[in-house]
């Protein structure tokens, strides 16, 4: 039986590297890049030999013409982001064997927790994987199985769909036949606005942002749920709806609250959410 | 109303950089065939973000596409593109 030993969520701002890198950053920044670190060291001393990291695409894998809701990559190799996300913004690439027995292991008990998953054989992870693991683990020495969600392209699944896929994987995890120590690392962010109306320097609607994260910091799942509209997100920020990959989070760690939270609000991008549950051993009901 | 297709164009456009040059240098052979209304055509052809808006094309990849194809100068693009789309609100985007 595998071990879950880390549940950790982080943004995928593909800004905040670069954000970091600037010759005086803002105060937020640099928080967030102390917090990111101490996230680095927590997951480091979790000692996983496999990452499943859970994240979105941002329509350069998966379209319109073929669009899975739920996705376990099991190819040999993940690597990413895409050239042109490189090019626009600086952001360094990624490398990581997939752990392709679980991946198929997990694949195969999926059916029977209750969630079809759709697979593949040949993908490329864009910078909502890459970002988060280039935080996590910059070493790229630790395979990973990459879940792809889909949050951009409507219907996307609403947030009780996430929360119970988040459940279905846990059981999942405990399932698994290999006895690996499992870490879990979700990309995400909060209220974001791209192309539309809104879309300024700092958070679209910092209020979401706090009244989401204190629910998430509470383990309320019901509030979220309830609140986590596809209208509610899009009034938010027509992106915002990134935030589903934190519910699935919660489910993950069976609606309790994490062992630790917070969030920065630079202004001169979105803001900065962290949040990890210490493992907790036992299937799940 | 084919959401899809001008969806489809400008992602093409964005993950391949040859395939900019190409639409960039003639677009209107490289729309031959698609599957696109006459509006549609001609907004893609004038680069005209703001009809695209409207018409309900993915904001995220016409934030994308508008950046790439723009043969303006960006810095006013930038200043321009949230005032002019603003009046159309939150079209529905689903295709």
């Amino acid at each position: 039986m595998a071990e879950l030993v880390e549940i950790m969520g982080i943004s995928h701002s593909p800004n905040f590297p670069g954000q970091i890198a600037e010759p005086n950053p803002e105060p937020a920044i640099v928080e967030a890049a102390r917090d990111y670190d101490l996230m680095r060291q927590r997951m480091a001393g979790s000692r996983p030999d496999v990452l499943i990291v859970i994240a979105s695409d941002h329509l350069n894998q998966f379209f319109m013409d073929n669009m899975p809701a739920f996705l376990i990559g099991k190819a040999p190799r993940a690597e990413g982001p895409f050239p042109h996300e490189m090019r626009t913004f600086g952001i360094a690439p990624y490398r990581a064997d997939v752990e392709v027995d679980v991946a198929k292991n997990m694949l195969q008990l999926a059916p029977r927790m209750g969630v079809d998953f759709s697979f593949s054989d040949e993908f490329r992870i864009d910078h909502a994987f890459t970002v988060p693991l280039n935080f996590i683990r910059p070493e790229m020495d630790l395979p990973i199985v990459p879940i792809f969600t889909n949050v951009m392209a409507p219907p996307v699944p609403p947030a009780q769909r996430f929360f119970e896929v988040g459940k279905a994987i846990r059981r999942m995890i405990d399932a698994l036949s290999s006895n690996k120590r499992v870490g879990v690392l979700s990309s995400g962010h909060l209220a974001i606005e791209i192309g539309g109306p809104k879309e300024g320097r700092s958070s679209s609607d910092p209020e979401f942002d706090r009244r989401m994260m204190n629910l998430v910091g509470r383990g309320d799942v019901e509030k979220v749920i309830e609140e986590a509209t596809w209208e509610r997100m899009m009034a938010s920020g027509n992106v915002t709806p990134g935030f589903l990959n934190f519910v699935l989070l919660m489910g993950l760690a069976d609606g309790t609250a994490p062992s630790l939270w917070g969030v920065r609000f630079p202004k001169s991008k979105g803001s900065v959410p962290y949040m990890a549950w210490d493992s907790q051993p036992g299937v799940l009901p | 109303m084919s959401k899809y297709q001008v969806d489809k164009v400008m992602r093409e456009v964005i993950l391949d950089g040859k395939v900019a040059s190409v639409f960039k240098a003639d677009t209107e052979k490289f729309l031959e065939g698609r599957d696109l209304t006459e509006e549609e055509r001609k907004a893609l052809i004038d680069v005209d973000y703001a009809t695209l808006y409207r018409l309900g094309a993915h904001p995220f990849l016409l934030n994308g596409f508008t950046r790439l194809v723009w043969k303006g100068d960006k810095a006013a693009l930038n200043a321009e593109y949230r005032k002019n789309i603003a009046p159309f609100g939150y079209p529905d985007f689903s295709t």
